[in-house]
Parts: structure tokens; C-alpha cells; sequence
């Protein structure tokens, strides 16, 4: 199954803080550009939520226009590999410094979740 | 070397003893021994002390250093306020079927007076966070070079007492007490740090403000993100529980940032940002990350509102 075309989500935008949600179009995931902290989680939630409805093996979330993730944007990624079928598994590309850094922090054993660094 | 065997055995699940030692080998009598029972035993054995001290256990213990887990607490335990999630109880944790000792110095010689209340208070709350646990802690304090105020608090933050190869409970026992006294408003900050008001709309503003300025201020590469990590929960923590709002300044201390952070609600749990998260927790990370990334946090709270300091070194 691919992405959905009305896929994207945006959260209640406040002055310098956005995210902007698309569908990818060669691979099953999405791109964020903007930020994910606890002003625009609950777009970036809402994206992860469609995650356990979806049939495919590996799930791409490319980041490299994602300024910074917090921890709430962290623990909301988590929460949604923890929920995914065995086998399947989350690729992580090219995000901020701090989604790495919190992932090793406070779950250093989900393997589901493989990062790709910048 | 005079051995203290036993010197912990208590019918108590959770037992925090004070050890006052004076010179080396006071320190290898005190621990050693501990240490070698807590083996024979079979208890997980920890040992998070200065480097110094490090040394001259692994080399006391020979043989018996290969089955301990040492750690330099003037690295994990910089900031007190992450040694009971990020040492103390990590190591407890991982080993839930049975009993657990651990040797933690948090306070030697050279903390600094703006971290000594937080050493204090750290001490006083290992009290509460391992009630009931099946734990042991000994805590050993260098008596002959640490000040005669030092030791009196170690009295109050610890029940008991190492003394004469048993245990004898201390007099003056109050953690509760401690925990209040050491919540102590902060000296002022620099007239010449900006201060900076925020509400939910300027919380990028916010953090992208302060990271610039820890920037200018000498600071880079991880530290500039622990930065932004700490100013983002500190400032969103305001907004979700103090009050809406909040304000924020940035300044440097000789080596260190300083980055604090007022707003109007009051801290009522004093175990906040101390207990580890689960996996499978979803939030109550904010104020245990801050723990985790910073050199040392200091809290301040009350009625009037909360203020919130954190260092960082440049």
C-alpha cells in the first residue's frame, strides 16, 4: 500500500514553528519538513498513527528538511515502531542530531527503528 | 585493613548508609569488605565514585574489580539530579530479582557551592526513590576534607550510620527537611542578560533565540543541542504546566552557560525528572532529559512560581 495523496498534515501553525507532512513518491513513507516538537506533534502522531494500518515491510520517514526533534516528537516515533507487526520496521532518514541522540537515550534497544544519519 | 563485614546487614529491604572516612585506608576498610560480601553473595555489586577513588578500589579489590561495575561519578553523576535514574536506579533496575549494592560518593572535595544544595537534595531523595527497593547504598564522605557543614547534612540525608564495623542510626535524620532548607532562591542574574517572555507562540522563537545566544556565548556541536533539548522542555513545561508562560535568560559564568528558566506554576514533586521512563511510556521525559544532558540543574520553587537554572560547559 502506498501513501495516500491526502496524507499530509499540518499542525496549528504558531509564528516559526510548522511541520508539513507529504507522502514520498518513489518509496511507502512520508517527508516532514519544519520542526516536530510538542507544538506540532500531534500532526507528526497522526501521520504514525496510519503506520499499524498499512501492509507494507518498511516504512521511510525522510527528515532531512526537519529542523529539530524534540522529545515528544522522539517518544511519539517510538510509541509508534513499539506498536508496529513483527518484522516490519521504520527507516529514519537523514534527521536532526537530536532524534538519534534522544532514540539512544531513553530506547537504545529498538531495533525496529534503523536511522540513517545526515 | 579492619574489616566492616556486616557492616550493612539490616532486616530493612532499602538500607543508605553514611560512611565518614578519613584517609585511604579508612576508605578501603569501609568498602572493600562491602563490597566482598555484596560478591560472595551473589549481589550485583556498583561502585560510582571521583576517579581517584575509583582507582584505589579496583586496585584493593585485585582479582574481585573484574565482577563490579565502576563508574566515574565526576562524569555520570556531574549533575546530581541524574544519578538516582541514570545510575543508581539503572543498575537497581537491571537487576530486579535480587538484592543490589552500590557505593555512590556524589559529594567530594571541589563541588562547587552552586551544586552543593543540589548534592544535598539529591541525597536526601534517594530516600524516597528507593523505598521499599531491595538496595543497599553506601555512601562514603571524605570527613577529612570536606567541610563540618557537609558532614552535619549527611547525618540529616542518611538514616543511618557506618560506625565501628555496624550500622547505628543517625541522630538527625529530616530529608524532608533538607529537601525544603536546600530550595533556595538563586543569587541574580547579570543585569545585562536580556530577559525574554514567552507564551505557546514564541516557543520556536524562544529556542531559536537562546540557541544563538549560546552560540555567541562560546557554545557548539552537542552541547549547542543539549542546549536547544533543555530550553525546549524547560520553555514547554512552562507553557503546559506553569501557568502559559514563562521568561528565560542566557549568560556565561567563567566556563559555564547558564540558562534559566522562570514561570508561575510550582513544583510539587520533588522526585520530578528522577524516575526513569519505561519504553512504553509515552511522556514525563521533559524534566528527566534536562537531568540527563546538562552539567547541573538547580530548582528553585514555591508559591510565587518556579525557577529553573541549568549549566552547561562551554
Amino acid at each position: 500500500m502506498r501513501p495516500q495523496a491526502n496524507a499530509s498534515a499540518a499542525a496549528p501553525v504558531t509564528p516559526g514553528s510548522a511541520l508539513l507532512l507529504h507522502p514520498l513518491a518513489d518509496r511507502a513513507g512520508w517527508r516532514a519538513v519544519g520542526e516536530i516538537t510538542a507544538t506540532t506533534c500531534p500532526a507528526w502522531e497522526r501521520t504514525l498513527g496510519q503506520l499499524p494500518l498499512r501492509e507494507e515491510t518498511v516504512c521511510h520517514l525522510e527528515l532531512s528538511a526537519v529542523t529539530f526533534v524534540d522529545v515528544a516528537g522522539a517518544s511519539a516515533l517510538a510509541m509508534a515502531a513499539q506498536d508496529l507487526s513483527t518484522g516490519r520496521r521504520i527507516v529514519v532518514e537523514r534527521p536532526p542530531t537530536t532524534l538519534p541522540r534522544l532514540l539512544d537515550m531513553f530506547w537504545p534497544d529498538l531495533s525496529v527503528i534503523e536511522v540513517v544519519a545526515r | 585493613m579492619t574489616a566492616t563485614k556486616n557492616a550493612t546487614a539490616t532486616s530493612e529491604s532499602f538500607v543508605h548508609p553514611a560512611l565518614f572516612y578519613r584517609g585511604e585506608e579508612e576508605y578501603l576498610d569501609g568498602t572493600v569488605p562491602f563490597i566482598r560480601e555484596g560478591l560472595k553473595f551473589g549481589h550485583p555489586v556498583a561502585v560510582a565514585v571521583p576517579g581517584a577513588n575509583l582507582a584505589l578500589l579496583r586496585e584493593g579489590l585485585g582479582m574481585d574489580a573484574a565482577s563490579v561495575r565502576f563508574l566515574d561519578m565526576t562524569d555520570a553523576g556531574r549533575n546530581p539530579g541524574r544519578i538516582i535514574p541514570r545510575v543508581l536506579r539503572a543498575f537497581a533496575d537491571a537487576h530486579p530479582q535480587t538484592h543490589v549494592r552500590i557505593i555512590g560518593e556524589p559529594i567530594w572535595p571541589g563541588r562547587s557551592s552552586v551544586e552543593y544544595p543540589a548534592c544535598v537534595q539529591h541525597e536526601a531523595l534517594i530516600n524516597p526513590a528507593f523505598q521499599g527497593r531491595d538496595v543497599t547504598i553506601l555512601c562514603p564522605y571524605d570527613a577529612g576534607r570536606l567541610a563540618e557543614e557537609v558532614l552535619t547534612d549527611a547525618y540529616a540525608t542518611h538514616p543511618v550510620i557506618v560506625s565501628g564495623g555496624g550500622l547505628r542510626p543517625s541522630p538527625s535524620y529530616a530529608p524532608g527537611q533538607v529537601i525544603a532548607e536546600y530550595n533556595r532562591p538563586f543569587a541574580a542574574a547579570p543585569v545585562a542578560a536580556e530577559l525574554q517572555h514567552f507564551g505557546i507562540d514564541e516557543l520556536p522563537y524562544v529556542r531559536h533565540s537562546a540557541i544563538a545566544r549560546a552560540a555567541e556565548l562560546g557554545l557548539s556541536g552537542v552541547r549547542l543541542d543539549d542546549l536547544a533539548l533543555a530550553v525546549a522542555e524547560l520553555t514547554t513545561n512552562s507553557v503546559v504546566h506553569g501557568g502559559g508562560s514563562g521568561s528565560l535568560r542566557i549568560w556565561a559564568e567563567e566556563s559555564q552557560l547558564v540558562c534559566e528558566v522562570r514561570d508561575g506554576g510550582q513544583l510539587n514533586d520533588p522526585l520530578a525528572g528522577r524516575r526513569p521512563a519505561s519504553r512504553d511510556q509515552r511522556g514525563g521525559r521533559g524534566l528527566l532529559l534536562v537531568h540527563t544532558v546538562v552539567d547541573l540543574v538547580r530548582i528553585h520553587t514555591g508559591p510565587e512560581g518556579t525557577a529553573i537554572r541549568f549549566y552547561l560547559g562551554r
